[in-house]
């Protein structure tokens, strides 16, 4: 495999995390354009660390992704308090919020003979830690899959836990859930919270493979491939995100790369169509319960 | 800034945000009738603006333009009100009702089509919008004092936006539609009973949001002086902000709240300048969020 390839690996493996951030939050029903926002503070965070700190790549990343956390926390809150369509508009408006104080973020050092670090329009030049630490291609695409593995595994296990009961529950009718004693409010911001952070690890990710971010990286067109992913995907399971990020990515925007500016516009279509053929996405419960059918695996589970 | 720099800033604001009103009052309308918010929408107003541009460039022949001002807004009105049909039909018409997110994730694909089409149709540069609001009030700049004046054009904007609402809200408190329209917003299931397809109801709600959106779309133009895709997702941001501050589904909130995002706009522009004056009208909504969720004239409802 060239570099090329390699890179669309990466770019694969950084998707998959971002679905996945989306996919949590989904789980309760409520929908976040603001992962692109917390995509943007795990990744200046993290590119601050390794850069002007000169701290490693796991701590940077891991401290990236709780900033990330926090902040969701904080504007959790009052945001999903509110009707769930008031949601869309409230994160929308914090994801643009985020980029737009980015672009006004300047603080730069002087490091060696270089001058390092966030300068507002012009973005976030030399975040070097990869190259300097002597990582190839495929360590980083190794790392990157290491950690999505990570991610996917942990949200497969939740989601046969209580924990993801608990989720779902919210998801398919609060009023249900809430009679049998859930908080929702503790529901809700604790999957944002956690979608926050996995946002935020996919951002200092995001920020170490490309070398180079600015605060258009981090548009409404992000926010809207993070809630693609699951959506077009279906949310029964983890895989249906994974499998979305793949197809996408690589074969809307890579195998159809000779189709130059049409594949933008297929993008588009390619939702329209799917949320009219198949509203509840490719592996909708009913979906996967066929699947198992007809294969025969992962009969022993609760399907 | 003294006093009267102020009242000039909130003044020009204001006026500007008529259109951020009329904008509003579209995702108003439309979550009124069906309780879901088409994300598409400021995108198919300007869809219509450019339209406009498309017809202008075909009957004109050089520097002559080829329409009057007047027929400039016509054009992109009935233009938008097409486009939103079509929105209509291929995000709401065959969508599951119960399941909000299919929708949402469908006109959030309309918002990138109709986008990318906006971006290869001009090959991505912005289109001169002709200055059509010249010479619909004679005087560029009514000065009452060396300090303060009152610009031609956006008098020009903020009366027939004026003119717009009123014609909306005779629409929709005078006429039969009207109280069709009301009755399926107020219960579906009764509007039904009653004989009214909610169908068609909800489908020229649809058409009268994105005729108002057309002309918001022509006034944008005309008074930034040119039409870029850029404007899509800053102007479908402030116009849901809007539709939060007034209170879901409430016209005059919407309208009141597009001057006043459009005043206190300015005076952060004036204070802060242009890189920072998003970020504080983005602060307006988390105080509405937190302090006033049901906005400034909504019904107090806090969940679904």
């Amino acid at each position: 495999m060239d570099d090329f390839t390699w890179g669309l690996v990466q770019i694969v493996g950084v998707h998959t995390i971002l679905g996945l951030s989306a996919y949590v939050i989904l789980l309760t029903g409520q929908v976040s354009m603001a992962q692109a926002g917390f995509v943007a503070i795990g990744a200046y965070v993290a590119g601050m660390l390794t850069v002007l700190a000169e701290w490693h790549i796991i701590p940077s990343m891991i401290t990236g992704g709780l900033a990330a956390a926090v902040l969701a926390c904080i504007v959790g809150f009052p945001a999903l308090r509110v009707r769930g369509l008031m949601l869309v508009v409230a994160t929308i408006a914090f994801g643009e919020f985020v980029r737009l104080f980015w672009f006004n973020f300047d603080y730069r050092i002087a490091k060696g003979d270089i001058i390092v670090g966030p300068e507002g329009g012009e973005g976030f030049k030399q975040i070097r830690f990869f190259p300097e630490n002597g990582w190839t291609t495929q360590d980083v695409a190794a790392f990157i899959w290491i950690v999505a593995a990570i991610i996917l595994a942990t949200l497969w296990w939740m989601d046969r836990s209580r924990a993801g009961k608990v989720l779902r529950a919210v998801g398919e009718d609060e009023m249900a859930a809430q009679s049998v004693g859930i908080n929702l409010t503790v529901v809700k911001v604790s999957a944002f919270t956690a979608g926050g952070f996995i946002a935020g690890i996919a951002g200092a990710l995001y920020a170490h493979y490309t070398t180079h971010i600015e605060h258009l990286n981090f548009d409404i067109l992000m926010a809207t491939f993070a809630i693609a992913y699951p959506i077009l995907g279906g949310l029964a399971n983890v895989w249906g995100t994974l499998f979305a990020a793949i197809f996408i990515q690589v074969i809307v925007i890579e195998v159809l790369r000779d189709l130059g500016d049409v594949r933008n516009l297929m993008f588009g279509a390619l939702i329209i169509l799917v949320m009219n053929f198949l509203p509840r996405g490719l592996f909708s419960a009913q979906v996967v319960r066929k699947l198992r059918e007809w294969t025969g695996l992962g009969k022993t589970s609760d399907a | 800034m003294e006093f009267v720099d102020y009242l000039q800033a909130v003044t020009d604001g204001v006026m500007q945000g008529a259109y951020y009103a009329l904008i509003g009052i579209g995702f108003t309308l439309i979550f009124g009738v069906m309780n879901k918010i088409n994300l598409a929408y400021a995108a198919a107003a300007f869809g219509g603006a450019y339209a406009s541009l498309g017809v202008a460039a075909l009957i004109g022949t050089g520097d002559d333009f080829g329409l009057p001002p007047l027929l400039m807004f016509l054009v992109s009105a009935v233009a938008a009100g097409l486009f939103a049909w079509v929105v209509y039909t291929i995000c709401f018409r065959f969508t599951p009702d119960h399941y909000e997110l299919a929708t949402l994730m469908a006109t959030v694909g309309a918002f990138f089509l109709i986008e990318e089409i906006a971006v290869h149709a001009t090959d991505g540069e912005p289109m001169d919008f002709p200055e059509v609001l010249q010479g619909i009030i004679d005087d560029p700049m009514i000065e009452f004092s060396d300090a303060f004046a009152v610009r031609g054009d956006l008098l020009t904007i903020f009366l027939l936006a004026l003119i717009a609402m009123g014609l909306l809200l005779t629409l929709l408190y005078r006429t039969r539609l009207g109280l069709a329209t009301r009755a399926v917003a107020q219960q579906r299931t009764a509007a039904q009973l009653c004989g009214i397809s909610v169908d068609r109801t909800n489908a020229t709600t649809f058409i009268i949001a994105g005729v108002l959106g057309g002309l918001a779309g022509a006034m944008i133009g005309a008074a930034v002086g040119v039409l870029s895709p850029l404007l899509f997702v800053p102007l479908t941001v402030k116009g849901l902000i809007v539709t939060v501050m007034g209170g879901l589904g409430s016209i005059p909130g919407a309208i009141v709240a597009g001057l006043l995002v459009g005043g206190l706009e300015n005076v952060f522009l004036a204070l802060r300048g242009i890189t920072e004056r998003d970020m504080y009208v983005m602060l307006l909504l988390f105080l509405f969020l937190a302090f006033r969720p049901q906005g400034l004239f909504g019904k107090k409802v806090l969940r679904d």
